[in-house]
């Protein structure tokens, strides 16, 4: 493994990411979106203009009838104990909805980057050129997978602890606890979160190694995203909650994951079927 | 000189089709070489498996006395490519890519890039985007990059391809410039040839995935010129319309004669005869160009 030639690589790629508004502009505009304006609308229309409330008085009987039913005994005394309907929403949307956008926002920006990896070399007719090179494929492969983790990594990290800093602005006033700031949202940050990315962009610089357009690839890593929508949906419906536990375990699954697909990589991608398998 | 390559009946098979039959030759250090064939004769193929991109599927190599087979990265690291399309990074400017190539080769040298772009006249473009360049310049930086490491080896696959006139000449004279200061080996592979005649020292011609002939250009000319073919621009008009003195001719022009001549031999007493009688403005022999050659050569015994 030569240090400095991963890295040369993976510089390159991230100077190409960064100096294409087209890449980098979504990328921040999703991780806005999601993780810092929708949380932050939220907590501030939800606490301020009761926006569930009294207008809404028939809804409220299912609403507590699905608190009391709630899997998790802290967050159902929690709830219970919330005034009115609107904190009892906001409360419940920031922390146990958010889970999802976060992971979707994490999957989103690093199948934009590392699709992009091969794919796009071999769009340009560059890839053949660093094949001729005294490079090995598994210096360009981590090159490339540090290329797109840290982009990803980098602007999770920064939308959370953003999200994390107005989001308490708004409602620490009114539920006098600090969100974000616990055992779950510690282990989705730092232990899902990068297994997750990590996963993803492994296996999309797989697919891309193999698919020939960048549309191709896209669409395979367009399918990476149904797990985390069945979440938002089984969270949504109070089916299954992300514990700790449960999100612990998602990680470690994820890792076994990891470990198979690098070994599947190393595998199926050698100099010459990478070769003949991409360039004509 | 020691040879620097050496192929020994390598075939490529791909996908059941075969690309490349029992081919065997060899280079020699420091020399320019031509390998010269129609599109699709295997011209790639040869210099991917020299490099150890791809597997012969049966035969022997040695590129600088490693086997590319098992030790491509040494040879890799010796080697310097041009590749058919220029393969630059279009969205970094022209002095990134030769920091982020020579980087890759581990030479990073500002001085090198620097005494290169002034070599390649592209030194008052290195702050320009690649994407923005005409195909000569990025040929060029192509160049420039392939030379970054020093190399021992260079390979061209089409280096004058999507050229104009002025771009190919740039670009023979500073191969040539290149072999003769830096001592470089040159592969070239072309389906142009008269770009070649120039600047190769010997020739190999490939077809359908096989050498039909090799060697240098008198060699070739020594065993496929079966008759010299002589235009002569010339106010001679002689009685008889098919001979004059013995030499055998047809006209091609106002002031233009075809002669057909046994040997080189029977030019100079043909000239004297004709400067007796009337004025000679020149005269060319036609058929020993590196085309009329290879046409020769594919219609001969060595095409099967």
């Amino acid at each position: 493994m030569n240090k400095n030639l991963i890295l040369t690589i993976a510089r390159k790629d991230m100077k190409a990411t960064f100096s294409s508004k087209k890449v980098w502009v979504p990328m921040i505009i999703v991780a806005l979106l999601l993780c810092i304006v929708v949380p932050a609308g939220i907590a501030y229309f939800g606490i301020h203009f009761d926006i569930v409330g009294n207008s809404a008085k028939d809804i409220e009987k299912p609403i507590n009838a699905f608190i009391e039913n709630f899997p998790n005994e802290d967050m159902r005394n929690t709830l219970i104990a919330l005034p009115t309907l609107g904190y009892k929403f906001v409360y419940f949307f920031l922390t146990f909805m958010m889970i999802p956008f976060f992971l979707m926002l994490a999957i989103i920006n690093s199948m934009v980057t590392s699709s992009n990896s091969f794919v796009g070399e071999k769009e340009r007719n560059t890839l053949e050129t660093l094949l001729f090179a005294p490079i090995s494929i598994k210096d360009l492969f981590i090159g490339k997978v540090v290329a797109s983790l840290i982009p990803t990594l980098s602007i999770s990290f920064a939308a959370f602890i953003i999200n994390l800093i107005i989001v308490n602005v708004i409602t620490y006033p009114h539920f006098e606890v600090i969100l974000y700031f616990n055992s779950t949202w510690i282990i989705l940050m730092f232990w899902v979160i990068p297994i997750l990315v990590l996963f993803n962009i492994i296996l999309n610089v797989l697919i891309s190694a193999k698919v020939k357009s960048f549309q191709e690839a896209q669409q395979f890593g367009g399918i990476l995203v149904l797990p985390i929508v069945g979440i938002v949906i089984s969270q949504a419906s109070g089916m299954f909650f992300l514990s700790p536990l449960t999100l612990f375990l998602i990680g470690a699954v994820l890792l076994i994951c990891n470990l198979f697909l690098i070994k599947l990589v190393t595998k199926f991608n050698n100099r010459n079927t990478l070769f003949q398998s991409q360039i004509h | 000189m020691a040879n620097i390559i050496e192929v020994n009946k390598v075939s490529k098979q791909f996908n059941q089709r075969e690309i490349l039959k029992d081919v065997s030759f060899s280079i020699k250090e420091g020399s320019i070489n031509g390998l010269l064939g129609p599109n699709g004769a295997g011209k790639t193929t040869i210099i991917r498996l020299l490099n150890g991109v791809i597997d012969p599927t049966t035969g022997m190599m040695k590129v600088m006395s490693f086997d590319p087979k098992k030790q491509g990265d040494e040879i890799r690291k010796r080697v310097g490519i041009v590749t058919e399309s220029a393969s630059l990074y279009h969205d970094m400017t022209a002095w990134d890519n030769l920091v982020f190539f020579s980087k890759i080769y581990g030479k990073y040298d500002t001085k090198r890039i620097t005494h290169l772009l002034e070599q390649f006249d592209m030194l008052a473009y290195k702050d320009q985007l690649v994407g923005s360049f005409s195909t000569g310049m990025k040929k060029r930086i192509s160049l420039a990059k392939a030379l970054l490491h020093k190399p021992r080896l260079l390979f061209l696959d089409e280096p004058t391809n999507g050229l104009d006139p002025e771009g190919i000449n740039e670009v023979i004279r500073y191969l040539h410039k290149v072999n003769q200061e830096e001592g470089v080996t040159i592969l070239i592979c072309s389906h142009v040839l008269h770009q070649l005649e120039t600047i190769c020292d010997s020739y190999l011609f490939l077809n359908e995935g096989r050498i039909v002939e090799k060697g240098a250009k008198k060699e070739l000319e020594d065993k496929y010129l079966n008759e010299i073919k002589l235009l002569v621009e010339t106010g001679l008009n002689p009685l008889n319309t098919q001979t004059y003195k013995g030499y055998t001719y047809s006209r091609r022009g106002t002031h233009q004669l075809e002669f057909i001549l046994a040997s080189k031999e029977e030019i100079t007493p043909l000239l004297a005869s004709i400067l007796n009688e009337t004025w000679v403005h020149n005269c060319e022999i036609t058929n020993r160009s590196l085309e009329a050659l290879y046409f020769n050569i594919r219609g001969g015994k060595g095409v099967e």
